[in-house]
């Protein structure tokens, strides 16, 4: 074979791997906003914020207990999930577009009341956290960062990436099977489709968006650990993830779980293929190029549901 | 088909009821009783406050402010008025609501499953989903099947079998003929009856007055929020009802 063609198929194959890595990624990162958007028509602009808050609890953990940054899961998960279902449940729940109704407001204020409580959150969040670590970059340390996974001589996978996704497809086909096969997974998706109605089902629509809160926050607590172990991150890195995940559910479409997942990778792959022929600057706007591009041509997303 | 046991309370009792949407009133003091057992006929022309009824005693018009309620709901003797959708639902009473509402994303299956949510429900589910089966056989060959892709009168019967699932004592049956053929309203009155028959009390509503008095054991004319006329409905003869229907009283003078 022509040594040009080779190597311009290695690039394009390691760029396709490391995209689709990145794509699993990207997906736990996003999954949270795409469930509590499709259950209770809520952006939750603190969802970057806290993600980091997350990474930070991780960091916490380990300087009390060294241990594999992946133990610190077994605690990150319970107390993400804890944040989220409290979050929903004290405070969001009463300002839902919902309860608005219920008062005689207009939907708008249901609709604006959760952005404005949000994006006030995920500042407190990121300035508690300046005020408990200070502004320095941290990484969660770990032994795996350099460490690479060869398949074929020139074609290599970084074993963290390798980790995450396979993380991040377990954690996804638990979520599909726990929505598509339990009473409360039903329950949630029934809220998503006629919450009007629910309660007809004998179900307690606070509880079941607090526990769909309660899922989504805790994802994103996992993600924070992965991006703690991947880059360093400080307290007002919120709003970059937030970015990746309105990108991914925009590409995807909201309340997918495919959606998500396939969203991710596109985006992946567009950033790293983008990366290597034209340079680190052209990851970001190729993104959001493919961001725009998909607004443009099919603005409910590639994955959305019909409704 | 009368059942009625006296002595005891009726199964329901609504006693000066008012509903209200914000400022505009809805219901203006209706009062009504059913016998368990029994199938009673809500009949009243569009706008009549039938809907408002029915979301009224399974608790949907008491959340705050914007729509609310005013009165005495009963049921075996005990007030319910104050209760939330779910709690009511709990004790027994359901309803199918107006145009079906399934949930659009699921299948026939677990649209059923939704209905068997409650704790109460879960130990004798299979039995339950079978029954309902057993009831509506098309739907039995098509459990996987999207709701989304089905007729409407297979939609309606995925509806009221939501509802059987949660195993009521009282269903409340919001225009079951809305929008189908009436050879399929013959086929789903059928199995009303035969619902009935397995001793769950129905309350039904319709726009169509000879279907609703064909089916029922007791009938009341809702006309611009009101109670006009209640009785048995061979007695009482369709033109009574009808004239009550349209708001024309005896001496044909329309309000
Ligand atoms: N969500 C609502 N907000 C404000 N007013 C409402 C609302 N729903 C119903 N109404 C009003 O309440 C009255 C009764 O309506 P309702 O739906 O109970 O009538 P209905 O007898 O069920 O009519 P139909 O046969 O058309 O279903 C009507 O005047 C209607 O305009
Ligand atoms: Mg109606």
């Amino acid at each position: 074979m022509n040594e040009d063609l080779y190597w311009a198929l290695i690039d394009i194959a390691n760029g396709l791997l490391s995209g689709v890595m990145l794509g699993g990624y990207y997906a736990i990162i996003s999954i949270g906003l795409a469930l509590t958007f499709g259950v209770m028509r809520l952006v939750n602009l603190a969802h970057g914020d806290l993600l980091v808050l997350a990474a930070y609890l991780a960091v916490l953990a380990l300087q009390f207990v060294p241990m594999s940054p992946f133990i610190t899961l077994a605690l990150v998960i319970p107390v993400m999930f804890g944040v989220g279902y409290a979050l929903q449940r004290f405070m969001l729940n009463s300002i839902s577009v919902q309860s608005m109704e219920r008062r005689g407001m207009s939907t708008g204020y249901g609709l604006m009341s959760p952005i404005l409580v949000t994006f006030g959150l995920s500042i407190v969040i990121a300035h508690a956290l300046l005020g408990g670590f200070a502004s320095d970059a941290r990484i969660i340390r770990n032994a795996l960062s350099y460490s690479a996974v060869r398949l074929t001589e020139d074609l290599n996978v970084s074993t963290l990436r390798l980790i995450f996704f396979g993380i991040a497809v377990a954690i996804l086909l638990g979520l599909h099977l726990f929505l598509k096969r339990t009473h409360a997974g039903r329950a949630i998706r029934a809220s998503a489709d006629d919450v009007e109605i629910t309660p007809l089902m004998g179900m307690v629509t606070p509880k079941i968006n607090a526990m769909a809160s309660g899922i989504a926050i805790s994802i994103a607590g996992v993600a924070g650990v992965m991006v703690g172990m991947s880059r360093t991150f400080q307290p007002f890195d919120g709003p970059v993830f937030l970015l990746i995940a309105f990108g991914v559910v925009i590409v995807g479409g909201m309340g997918s779980i495919v959606g998500s997942l396939v969203g991710g990778m596109l985006l992946g792959i567009t950033q790293v293929l983008a990366g290597t022929y034209f340079g680190p600057s052209a990851q970001l706007v190729a993104g959001y190029m493919l961001i725009l591009f998909v607004l443009a041509v099919r603005p409910q997303g590639l994955f959305a549901r019909r409704r | 088909m009368s059942i009625s046991v006296p002595d005891s309370p009726p199964l329901l009792t609504v006693k000066g009821l008012s509903a209200y949407y914000g400022e505009s009133r809805a219901l203006f003091g209706v009062g009504f009783s059913v016998e368990k057992g029994t199938v009673h006929s809500i009949v009243g022309a569009n706008g009549a406050g039938k809907s408002t009824l029915l979301r009224a005693i399974v608790g949907m018009m008491n959340r705050g402010r914007a729509a609310h309620i005013n009165g005495i709901v009963e049921f075996k003797g005990r007030r319910i008025d104050h209760l939330k959708t779910e709690e009511i639902v709990g004790l027994g009473v359901t309803m199918v609501p107006e145009g079906r509402r399934l949930f659009a994303s699921m299948s026939v299956e677990e649209n059923l499953l939704c209905g068997g949510f409650l704790a109460r429900c879960r130990s004798a589910m299979d039995e339950t989903l079978e029954s309902v089966y057993d009831l509506f056989p098309r739907l039995a060959d098509r459990r996987q099947q999207p709701v989304s892709q089905m007729s409407g009168g297979e939609q309606q019967m995925v509806s009221i079998g939501r509802a059987l699932m949660s195993s009521p004592e009282l269903i409340l049956l919001d225009e079951l003929s809305l929008g189908l053929a009436p050879i399929v309203v013959d086929q789903i009155y059928q199995r009303i009856l035969t619902i009935n028959q397995r001793g769950i009390t129905c309350i039904v509503i319709e726009q169509d007055t000879e279907r609703a008095m064909r089916v029922a054991t007791s009938v009341s004319v809702l006309l611009e929020g009101r109670v006009v006329l209640e009785g048995d409905p061979d007695i009482l003869g369709r033109d009574r009802v009808s004239a009550a229907y349209f708001g024309i009283d005896n001496a044909g003078i329309s309000r």
